[in-house]
């Protein structure tokens, strides 16, 4: 019974660490810009498809897949921002939820309208088979992508607080109009900020493709997951993410293998609403 | 008479005679019915969402208690669904003073995925209940016994219906701009610390703001059951019913009086003729249009279409940004 | 000679004019509204549904040689009794919504007056379609829903093909039993369902069913559609290992399902997966070499050669690139050709004359595309010769295996899987 209780424990590791994956981009983008961006379930559905598309079309597994995706989904963030985000940043709350919403129903609706309604799967042999270690079976695409999730979630956070470059998109995010009195250009950080969260969302999404299946409306059910994350975690805070994806991901395998399957949303729900009402900034947000 | 005297009359008389005009096409009467339903669910989550500014996207949750309680009272009781509505009333506004007290204290987008939270937590618990009908949900009187059951074929009815409690609640909502609640909210709207400062307690009239729109919204939710003669998880508690309140507001122009109205009476047509062009194609090309009118709109006009009209220069929101850093609104 | 000659000219103009009214009679066009889902999370079904059909409609518009042999109705020129008048499906999509179900459905009625509607795949949005489809007066089909109330509320324009989730429960029932009595370990059942109508309902009554007929329900699970992960279900499964696991999901879940289990490395002696997703072509082109021996119902089986089903299921591959038809699509093209039948009877688009058509229906196995043993309505509106085969995955393609008389195949047995 321990060996299974184990066994859930770590799928849901591995599971907590491609949401976090999935979920630093979005991150990114609340703490820089505090734009919420609401197409970012769609933003993951692309780099599915991008993922599904080299494999029909090239043949081409992973070691393609994450590269194109990872620079198609930056560029689809930059283009985003310079002719939406941009500019709603300035306005309400409102027109953000309102744009970014509209973005989303538009991406998923362009990728309906071109890969149609059907489901698709990459073949399981992909990456290679499960292999069992001290008892516990892993599975081998699951295993690539919790891996690459902690190593580029690792990664974008080392960025953020490491080198120049991060050091000078934080300080766009503290106050721009500081930053630009220092000869930091805003825009171009915040476009910057748009690439990197993009190129991991498409990393996410190339990766998951992998596992899950693809289909126009998937963002919708990643998109929640990716909200309850980041906000759980704490807005703008990369190892917040990281850390509560992995703990997200825990507490839905254990409820669902404890308590039953239908509860484990109501538990990951309940949790991050009490986590909010008594700690609004998340595990590591800004107090 | 100005102009713009005369439009607003001329808009009035059309759309006390709608039904009229559209009787030859049923499709077209429900069409309007259909607006001012809509118009109803996004005017009530204006006073919150707009006026208030506190921006909820989880407001299917008493949507679906409308809903709920109006087919719950025919199932088990045997009454007519719209007796259902004034417990629909209740249950919502007692929600909304239980949830709202804790969230209503976040600030921003924390407050948004808060009231998403709750809204998804209520509609999976209300998948998992017998009593509800479960994932298969409750379907309302499928012949109507009595007019009471307010189950008609001609849109007609409807029509007068909605737009006399849309006529309500647009009083009751144009009562409160003028009044005190009105201007507090507006200062906490503004900056809720300034507001505070000045001795407006900021959380209880957000809670005001917030209970009042709940009850508007649960009242929607009822109406919809009683003409649509079904409700499941997915169509009572959804998330796409919260979003289509915000958008429709904040196209037409949030924290405006006519602005949800204004929304509703673009996206609701909008959204029925593009499906019944478009739609039967299969290529899902409604809402890449529907998606893509919206952007554009959110990208020029921020603040809704009705700032088009604005006589004065419209005062710009502030940016969001101002409250974001901690967690907290102060 | 002039008298002769000017009664011949007259009559010569009169048959003349008659040629013509028939002529133009003959241009008309019987309009039928089909609602489905052409958008949302449902829309691969509706496009195959809507695919299906269409191959019905240009049988029967333009004709097909093979079937024409054993279809009446296929032998070209539209429906013979209102005098060669085609048949134009028009469809519209649903959106998943029992609201957009609703509007699309009055649109067809009113704005362009169809004398029939089908639909709507969804249970919950065939009922709020058919509610406005009763006011109005307009014969309502559905060919796939499978609620049971939608033919308890004493509709009198409500008509349904399909067998309905009892049938498939006693049908799982009998070829289990038969299981047992040949030997193979049939002393625990478990059920896994998704928490949808469909799954919740469909799930209830195999537990019924199983508890009257002595199979014992050892395990229940109900998980949320469209789950991120169901390793934890898999593991909880694998743990109390039953012998029968009973699947009652969509397709996305379905290929998550079959994935999981492979990837843990578990699986049951005699797997059942309940149609809807597992029959998905879909699924079937990327999942088949990972579920090999799963059992399945569905309404439709391939067939011989030369027979109705393999004969469309021949047209419907040309049009679907290569797809099979599934049993979705095949018991929608069934509905359709149910609704075509009638309304040639009835001779008119008057809907009180179709319903009556309908009410009359007595159609025969050979004529079915599905494996019914027929169709025929009772006064609930429901068709009481409905059947479904149980089927069994053997190399990517799903083969018919119970009722012996029916099957196409052996069973084998236990699962195989990957």
């Amino acid at each position: 019974m321990s060996m299974t209780l184990l066994q859930v424990v770590v799928s849901g590791l591995l599971l907590g660490a491609v949401y976090a994956l999935f979920s630093s981009g979005l991150t990114l983008i609340w703490g820089m810009m505090n734009v919420v961006n609401f197409a970012h379930g769609d933003f993951v559905m692309l780099g599915m498809y991008t993922a599904v598309v080299i494999w029909t079309a090239l043949g081409g597994g992973p070691w393609a897949s994450v590269p194109v995706a990872a620079i198609l989904i930056a560029t689809l963030g930059v283009v985003s921002y310079f002719l939406l985000v941009r500019h709603i940043m300035k306005g309400p709350m409102l027109a953000q939820i309102l744009g970014t919403f509209g973005l989303a129903l538009f991406l998923r609706y362009a990728a309906f309208w071109t890969f149609g309604a059907n489901f698709r799967t990459l073949p399981d042999t992909l990456i290679g088979h499960s292999f069992v270690l001290g008892g516990i079976r892993f599975e081998g695409s699951r295993l690539l992508a919790g891996v690459v999730g902690l190593a580029v979630t690792l990664l974008l956070h080392l960025i953020l607080t490491r080198t120049a470059v991060g050091s000078r998109m934080l300080a766009v995010s503290e106050d721009a109009t500081a930053a630009q009195l220092m000869g930091i250009r805003p825009q171009r950080m915040q476009a910057l900020a748009w690439a990197l969260a993009g190129a991991a969302t498409g990393i996410a999404g190339a990766l998951i493709a992998t596992f899950f299946y693809t289909s126009p409306t998937v963002g919708e059910t990643l998109a929640i997951v990716a909200f309850v994350t980041v906000s759980f975690g704490g807005f703008g805070s990369v190892l917040g993410a990281l850390v509560a994806g992995l703990i997200i991901g825990v507490v839905e395998s254990l409820s669902a293998y404890l308590i039953g399957p239908v509860y484990k949303d109501v538990i990951v729900y309940v949790l991050f609403v009490l986590v909010l009402w008594f700690r609004p900034q998340g595990l590591m947000g800004k107090a | 008479m100005s102009p713009r005297r005369i439009l607003q009359l001329a808009f009035l008389v059309l759309v006390l005679v709608y039904p009229l005009l559209a009787g030859n096409s049923p499709v077209y009467g429900r069409l309007g019915a259909l607006v001012l339903l809509a118009a109803i669910g996004a005017s009530a989550w204006n006073i919150v969402g707009g006026y208030a500014g506190q921006v909820s996207v989880g407001h299917s949750v008493f949507f679906g208690v409308g809903a709920y309680s109006a087919v719950v009272v025919y199932t088990h009781l045997g009454w007519p669904p719209i007796a259902g509505a004034p417990l629909g009333i209740a249950i919502s506004v007692g929600i909304a003073a239980v949830i709202g007290v804790p969230t209503l204290r976040l600030s921003g987008h924390y407050f948004s995925m808060a009231t998403i939270a709750v809204a998804e937590l209520v509609r999976v618990l209300s998948s998992t209940s017998e009593f509800l009908g479960g994932a298969q949900g409750l379907s309302g009187p499928p012949v109507p016994r009595s007019v009471l059951d307010l189950s008609f074929i001609s849109a007609t009815p409807y029509y007068y219906i909605f737009l006399a409690v849309l006529v309500f609640l647009l009083g009751l909502t144009r009562w409160i701009e003028g009044a005190r609640m009105g201007f507090y909210l507006r200062a906490i709207k503004d900056s809720e610390r300034a507001a505070r400062s000045l001795g407006v307690s900021a959380g209880r009239y957000k809670l005001y703001a917030y209970m009042l729109s709940a009850a508007f919204t649960a009242l929607a939710g009822s109406l919809y059951l009683t003409m649509f003669g079904f409700v499941d998880p997915e169509s009572g508690f959804g998330i796409l019913i919260s979003v289509k309140m915000l958008v429709m507001a904040a196209l037409g122009g949030a924290g405006q009086l006519f602005g949800p109205l204004v929304g509703a009476l673009i996206l609701v047509p909008l959204e029925e003729l593009s499906n019944s062009l478009l739609g039967g194609r299969g290529a899902g090309l409604t809402f890449v249009v529907y998606g893509a009118i919206i952007v554009i709109i959110a990208r020029f006009l921020p603040s809704g279409l009705l700032s088009l009209f604005e006589r004065r220069p419209s005062r710009r929101d502030p940016p969001a940004k101002s409250t974001a850093v901690s967690g907290h609104a102060d | 000679m002039h008298k002769t000659s000017r009664r011949t000219i007259v009559a010569g103009a009169a048959l003349a004019v008659l040629g013509l009214a028939t002529a133009a009679g003959a241009q008309d066009t019987v309009k039928i509204g089909a609602v489905y889902p052409l958008s949302g999370n449902s829309a691969s079904a509706g496009e195959y549904s809507r695919m299906a059909m269409e191959v019905g409609v240009d049988v029967i518009n333009n004709g097909n040689a093979d079937l024409a042999k054993i279809m009446p109705l296929a032998k070209g020129g539209g429906l013979p009794g209102l005098k060669g008048a085609k048949i134009q499906l028009i469809f519209a999509d649903n959106q998943g919504t029992p609201a957009a179900g609703q509007n699309q459905t009055l649109r067809l009625i009113t704005e362009e007056k169809v004398a029939a509607v089908l639909g709507a795949y969804q249970s919950g949005i065939t009922l709020t379609a058919s509610a406005i489809a009763e006011r109005y007066g307009i014969p309502f089909l559905t060919p796939e829903s499978v609620a049971a109330n939608l033919t308890e509320r004493g509709f009198k324009w409500f008509f349904r093909t399909t067998p309905v989730a009892i049938d498939f429960a006693r049908a799982y029932s009998a070829f289990l039993k038969e299981q047992k009595a040949a030997g193979r370990k049939v002393d625990s059942v478990a059920i896994v369902h998704e928490n949808t109508e469909y799954g919740n309902s469909v799930a209830s009554v195999i537990a019924e069913v199983f508890g009257k007929d002595g199979l014992p329900v050892t395990q229940n699970i109900s998980y949320s559609a469209n789950s991120t992960d169901v390793q934890p279900q898999v593991l909880q499964l694998k743990e109390k290992n039953p012998d029968v696991l009973i699947f009652i999901s969509y397709t996305s879940d379905a290929i998550l399902y079959a994935k999981t289990m492979k990837e843990l490395n578990w699986k049951p002696g005699v797997m059942i997966a309940d149609d809807a997703g597992f029959n998905d072509p879909s699924f079937v082109k990327t999942m088949a070499s990972s579920v090999e021996g799963l059992v399945n119902r569905s309404a439709f089986a391939g067939g011989k050669p030369g027979t109705v089903p393999y004969i469309f299921n021949e047209l419907y591959k040309k049009k679907s690139g290569g797809a099979d038809l599934d049993d979705v699509s095949a018991r929608g093209l069934e509905g359709f050709l149910v609704m075509a039948d009638a309304i040639n009877r009835a001779g008119s688009t008057d809907p009180a004359k179709i319903r009556d058509a309908l009410k009359a229906t007595d159609l025969k196995a050979d004529q079915m595309v599905p494996g019914y043993d027929g169709v025929k309505f009772d006064d609930k509106g429901q068709n009481t010769l409905g059947s479904s085969l149980v089927t069994q995955m053997r190399g990517g393609q799903y083969l018919a295996i119970w009722p012996k008389a029916r099957a196409t195949a052996d069973v084998i047995l236990p699962y195989k899987g990957w």
